[in-house]
């Protein structure tokens, strides 16, 4: 295996480890402080940008409540798989092989275009 | 139903369906739409949002036994999520505007559809594309992957098709909340004539980047309960580990008939609400 491939393997692991260690924990700690407040407690849908989400989780009285860490979960997974691309455009630049780092950066567009789109509709 | 109970029976719907996708390779998908929107009443565009972080968190749980082995193409994942994602997109661009019934029997029928598909044999085309098509060429996708210690090389065909084949697959996971790699699977073995364990892993590389452009979509425009999604997902990233350690104990292919029939049922009953009855 090439120093490349084998930094591309090890690169990807380590997202991947580190976002669903991010998302269990924030989650988890979601889930707790919903029971600890006696499971009646209903987080808002959150909407927006991806700022406005975060910003309604912190600062329209949930900060430490269980909508701001299930809504950081949320949104650590859905980054995830933006990030491993982010990586292997990455990659893909430093192996000079523009054509898949165009190809990248198309799909990374269209994530964003559905984030602005929904928001736009919401 | 108590916020508590529906968060209960949510984790528990999630854990069911990551012990299924996990044995039998069948997308979770299945079986929390039914259960948010047949068994909790929840609207069809709450569910499916839901659902798709439960598929995201089912191909990112799954992924890293694929990373080093060769396995997941990425090059023929990237050019086909371009179209798989520009139909996801577009499905959920019109998820609002489509019908609840006519959503209940597009479903019915992609269930439907996998109950069948898990009752023929998934053998591969052994010999594989005898060359690569212009396309493939240029693009460079063919590749090889380990086995046994030593390295398999393929050849790739038919990308066209292909690419066409993943607009519609992307467009049905963001309408229906599923991941589409069954739709996704048969495209790459049989058009592009992939080794059968590089079109499933490749599969999986491409369904959480399809299901991330919708849920990306849903989570903007208000669809998602974090309550229910963080259930979902716990549930599904849960029984997707349990799965992964009973795998070896248990028959996946009888499992994965038994599965099939459970589905069947549940699809007529998706296809009965569609009909209104």
């Amino acid at each position: 295996m090439n120093a490349l491939a084998e930094h591309r393997r090890w690169l990807t692991a380590w997202i991947l480890r580190l976002s669903i260690a991010l998302c269990l924990i924030s989650i988890v700690a979601g889930l707790a402080l919903f029971l600890i407040h006696g499971g009646t407690l209903q987080p808002a849908n959150p909407s927006g940008s991806l700022v406005d989400i975060l910003d309604g989780a912190l600062h329209r009285g949930e900060a430490l409540h269980a909508g701001a860490f299930l809504v950081a979960g949320l949104l650590v997974l859905l980054l995830t798989p933006v990030t491993r691309l982010l990586a292997g455009i990455y990659i893909s630049a430093r192996a000079r092989d523009w054509v898949y780092v165009l190809i990248g950066l198309v799909v990374v567009g269209l994530v964003i275009a559905g984030l602005l789109l929904g928001q736009a509709g919401s | 139903m108590t916020p508590l109970l529906t968060v209960l029976v949510v984790l528990l719907g999630g854990v069911v369906a990551g012990i299924i996708g996990s044995l039998t390779g069948l997308g979770g998908g299945l079986v929390i739409v039914p259960l948010l929107t047949l068994g909790l009443h929840m609207p069809v565009p709450e569910a499916v949002g839901v659902s798709l972080f439960g598929v995201i968190a089912t191909s990112t749980g799954a992924a890293p036994r694929f990373v080093g082995t060769g396995l997941s193409n990425v090059r023929v994942g990237l050019f086909l999520q371009m179209a798989a994602s520009s139909g996801a997109l577009l499905g959920a661009l019109i998820s609002h505007r489509v019908p609840a019934h006519f959503l209940f029997l597009i479903f019915g029928a992609a269930m439907l559809y996998s109950a069948v598909m898990s009752f023929i044999p998934t053998a591969s085309d052994v010999a594989g594309a005898p060359v690569n098509s212009p396309l493939a060429g240029r693009l460079r996708l063919a590749s090889r992957y380990e086995q046994d210690g030593r390295w398999v090389e393929y050849r790739v065909a038919g990308v066209v098709p292909a690419f066409c084949i993943m607009i519609g697959a992307g467009f049905l996971s963001a309408l229906l909340g599923i991941g589409s790699g069954v739709f996704k699977v048969l495209a790459m073995d049989k058009l592009m004539r992939l080794p059968f364990r590089v079109s499933t892993a490749t599969s999986n590389f491409m369904i959480g980047m399809t299901a991330a452009t919708s849920a990306g979509y849903y989570l903007s425009h208000g669809d998602i309960p974090p309550l229910t999604a963080g259930a979902v997902i716990l549930g599904v990233i849960l029984g997707a580990y349990a799965g992964g350690h009973w795998m070896k104990r248990l028959s996946t292919r009888m499992l994965r008939r038994v599965f099939a029939v459970v589905l069947s049922l549940v699809a007529l009953e998706m296809l009965l609400k569609g009909f209104g009855a």
